[in-house]
């Protein structure tokens, strides 16, 4: 992110922005990654016969336009590093476009492209994750080449809910620290400093040190690291890494504590990627206060699960409140735990099917990371929907300490 | 009279409407009034995130943003609209025009309001353009001029 | 004051965009005039605008095509230039509207000499009965 760089040039193929009052908070998220918004020429001919090339019959005339710029990037009329399609959120018809716009330009080019649907609340600090890493994969190339990581690094995962870190030297896990989050800096001071002592080094022979997560920029600053990066990029990285699935496709699933990942990877370069946040119902933190209800740890929920079948149980909401609610009325009518528990990992499971992998193609393998990737239950009931066999990788609750401690190492010497 | 034009951005209708002596609602004066009366606080329109809250009035909370922001922005031209001129089946155009559903919505609000209404289709030739344009003036006659309204 | 941008849209075979603006210089008005590829754009106060342009129009009637602008000339947000790419929404607008104004031109000059063109029927979806016989005409062909 630094101003030497040339700014990247990022396409905006999008309907809607400017009369949800957005726009100003899309420049301003690119504004803040070194990059600049392009609209692609096209001409009136191109728009005319932009459907029938394209194949999809559209009744808003700023589709077709979306389409036609799609079209325009493709035959290389436009060079850009970056594509960013977005259309306003619950409707129906720019859903269709903005998905096949994006398969369009992402199979034909190779062009990082993601998707995004907003509403009059779009915040530039919304959007500036997913800015983030659509540039970093526009412009860091080499360093995600990285397959091996080398000397003495560490990383810390500043998470909404919890903060991770590790300490790793040649290629190998030496030191593992994991914390709940409750004040950011001393949160990563602890678990910092948890992984130091098992590995037995000191902080001053690190030789370079990756901060990623939520609180990447605060934890960044104050520990001096030498990449700051967003989560998208460094679990793409950390997961193929974890699988030793570097080459190739891959996606990688992660159900955080406050939002939901879905990441399309090709050779450990994120391509597609969703994120949500917006429902609580979707995330870890709906199962955490499952466990609770049924009066059992996190880290028990999951066996739990295996043991039950979701069907017994009838749910009729994904809401964090009242879904749980529904659950802990069916402990009433007689279900059993097992099955309680089994019903919350296949309803978060579902929300992440529904609502986000819709967004991206899902492709072989699929590897489940985070810390809710432990709890047994929810990678099961990931298998069933996408009927399709989850990896969960070791250390998958260290995900992103992982991957920013790998990438940390293109630092060293410099 | 003030006419409300369909295509709300459209040269011709809106020249059409200004020769025969009456006064064209277009988007473009609103857009005008949003970007000039104003410091630019939410470019390139100045329709803020304030906006779709507005358009509520029009539709609920379910109908996307885009829908609503710019129903807030045919709000006045809706309210002060006399007659209207709509075109059924207009060439492709963008921007303000550039939602179906928005449209959709617009077009039947001008049916429901019961003012003088003409609709017609787009010509495609020289004579349809001319019963196009014939259509139009007599249309325009049977409205009072504008300066004769108050 | 409302300061106001309209359009001069120009597709005329007597007249260029130059001799328009020659003669918008000449009227000494208040307004600021950009050529541009479709014609000129004139801003200014309304009334000045309007009078102007009302003038401007008689140079050639079925020449000149009037519509109001929202952003001014030149406003960065909408400026090419300034963009980086592609043109603003309404150019595209304008410019499938341009192909047809030839054919608006002749209609308005009918209009002038009192023609009353024919008022086409609407076509009807065909009766399904007259389908029917069709397609069981065609049968027998087979």
């Amino acid at each position: 992110m630094t101003s030497t760089e040339n700014p990247v040039r990022i396409a905006q193929l999008s309907c809607g922005a400017e009369y949800s009052g957005i726009q100003k908070e899309i420049d301003s998220a690119v504004k803040q990654v070194n990059a600049v918004m392009v609209y692609p020429e096209v001409d009136i001919a191109d728009i005319e016969s932009i459907e029938e090339e394209f194949g999809l019959k559209v009744a808003s005339p700023d589709l077709k336009l979306v389409m036609a710029r799609a079209k325009s990037i493709v035959t290389g009329k436009v060079q850009v590093d970056a594509v960013f399609v977005a259309t306003c959120f619950r409707c129906a018809e720019a859903a269709l476009v903005r998905s096949e716009v994006r398969r369009y330009i992402h199979e034909k080019t190779g062009i990082p492209v993601i998707s995004y649907s907003f509403t009059e609340r779009t915040t530039a600090g919304t959007l500036l994750t997913r800015m983030e890493a659509l540039t970093t994969t526009a412009r860091r190339k080499s360093l995600l080449a990285r397959e091996k990581q080398s000397g003495l690094t560490a990383g810390i995962d500043s998470g909404s809910t919890t903060t991770k870190a590790v300490v790793m030297r040649d290629d190998k896990i030496i030191g593992k620290g994991w914390v709940p989050t409750i004040k950011v800096l001393e949160s990563a001071e602890e678990a910092y400093a948890n992984a130091l002592k098992e590995a037995g080094v000191k902080r001053e022979e690190i030789q370079a040190l990756g901060t990623t997560g939520y609180g990447r920029f605060l934890i960044g600053e104050h520990f001096k690291a030498d990449l700051v990066q967003e989560e998208i990029t460094v679990n793409s990285k950390g997961a193929v890494y974890l699988a030793g699935k570097q080459k190739g496709t891959a996606t990688v699933l992660d159900i955080g504590g406050m939002d939901n990942k879905a990441i399309s990877v090709i050779d450990g370069i994120p391509g597609m990627f969703t994120m949500g946040g917006i429902c609580a119902g979707a995330s870890g933190r709906f199962l955490e206060m499952t466990a609770k209800r049924l009066g059992v740890g996190i880290t028990e929920l999951g066996a739990l699960a295996v043991k039950g079948k979701a069907e017994n149980v009838k749910m009729n909401s994904y809401c964090i409140v009242f879904g749980i609610q529904s659950l802990v009325n069916s402990l009433a009518a007689g279900n059993t735990p097992a099955d309680v528990a089994a019903a919350a990992c296949h309803s978060v499971a579902e929300q992440l099917f529904e609502q986000q992998l819709q967004e991206i193609d899902v492709k072989e393998p699929v590897i489940m990371v985070g810390g809710t990737a432990l709890i047994e239950g929810l990678p099961k009931a990931v298998e069933e929907l996408l009927k399709v066999k989850v990896i969960v990788p070791a250390n998958a609750q260290y995900i992103g300490a992982v991957g920013a401690a790998l990438l940390a190492s293109g630092f060293i010497s410099k | 009279m003030k006419v409300f034009i369909y295509p709300t951005n459209s040269l011709i209708l809106s020249d059409l409407v200004e020769r025969f002596g009456h006064e064209p609602l277009a988007i473009m004066q609103e857009v005008g009034k949003k970007v000039k009366s104003q410091g630019l606080d939410s470019p390139p329109l100045n329709i803020t995130p304030e906006d779709p809250k507005l358009g509520l009035k029009y539709a609920a909370v379910e109908v996307p943003s885009g829908v609503r922001g710019r129903m807030s922005l045919f709000d006045p031209l809706l309210r002060n609209a006399e007659a209207a001129i709509v075109v059924r089946d207009p060439v492709i155009s963008f921007g303000c025009m550039g939602c179906a559903r928005t449209n959709e919505l617009v077009n039947f609000l001008l049916r429901a309001k019961k003012i003088p209404l003409l609709e017609l289709d787009y010509p495609s030739n020289e004579e349809e353009a001319k019963e196009f344009v014939y259509k139009i003036s007599e249309f325009l006659k049977s409205l009072k001029p504008a300066e004769e309204k108050k | 004051m409302d300061s106001i941008t309209k359009m001069v849209v120009i597709n005329s075979s007597k007249l260029l965009p130059s001799d328009v603006v020659i003669k918008l210089y000449e009227s000494n008005a208040d307004v600021l005039i950009k050529e541009t590829c479709f014609g000129v754009m004139v801003t200014g106060e309304r009334k000045v605008v309007d009078s102007l342009l009302s003038t401007i129009r008689k140079m050639d009637p079925y020449g000149i095509f009037v519509k109001e602008r929202g952003f001014a000339p030149g406003e960065p947000y909408r400026c090419r230039a300034t963009r980086r790419g592609g043109a603003r929404p309404g150019f595209h607008n304008l410019e499938s509207e341009d192909k047809l104004l030839p054919h608006i031109a002749s209609a308005l000059r009918a209009l002038d000499k009192g023609e009353i063109p024919q008022i086409k029927q609407k076509k009807k979806k065909l009766d399904i009965e007259k389908l029917k016989n069709i397609i069981k005409g065609t049968e027998v062909q087979q």
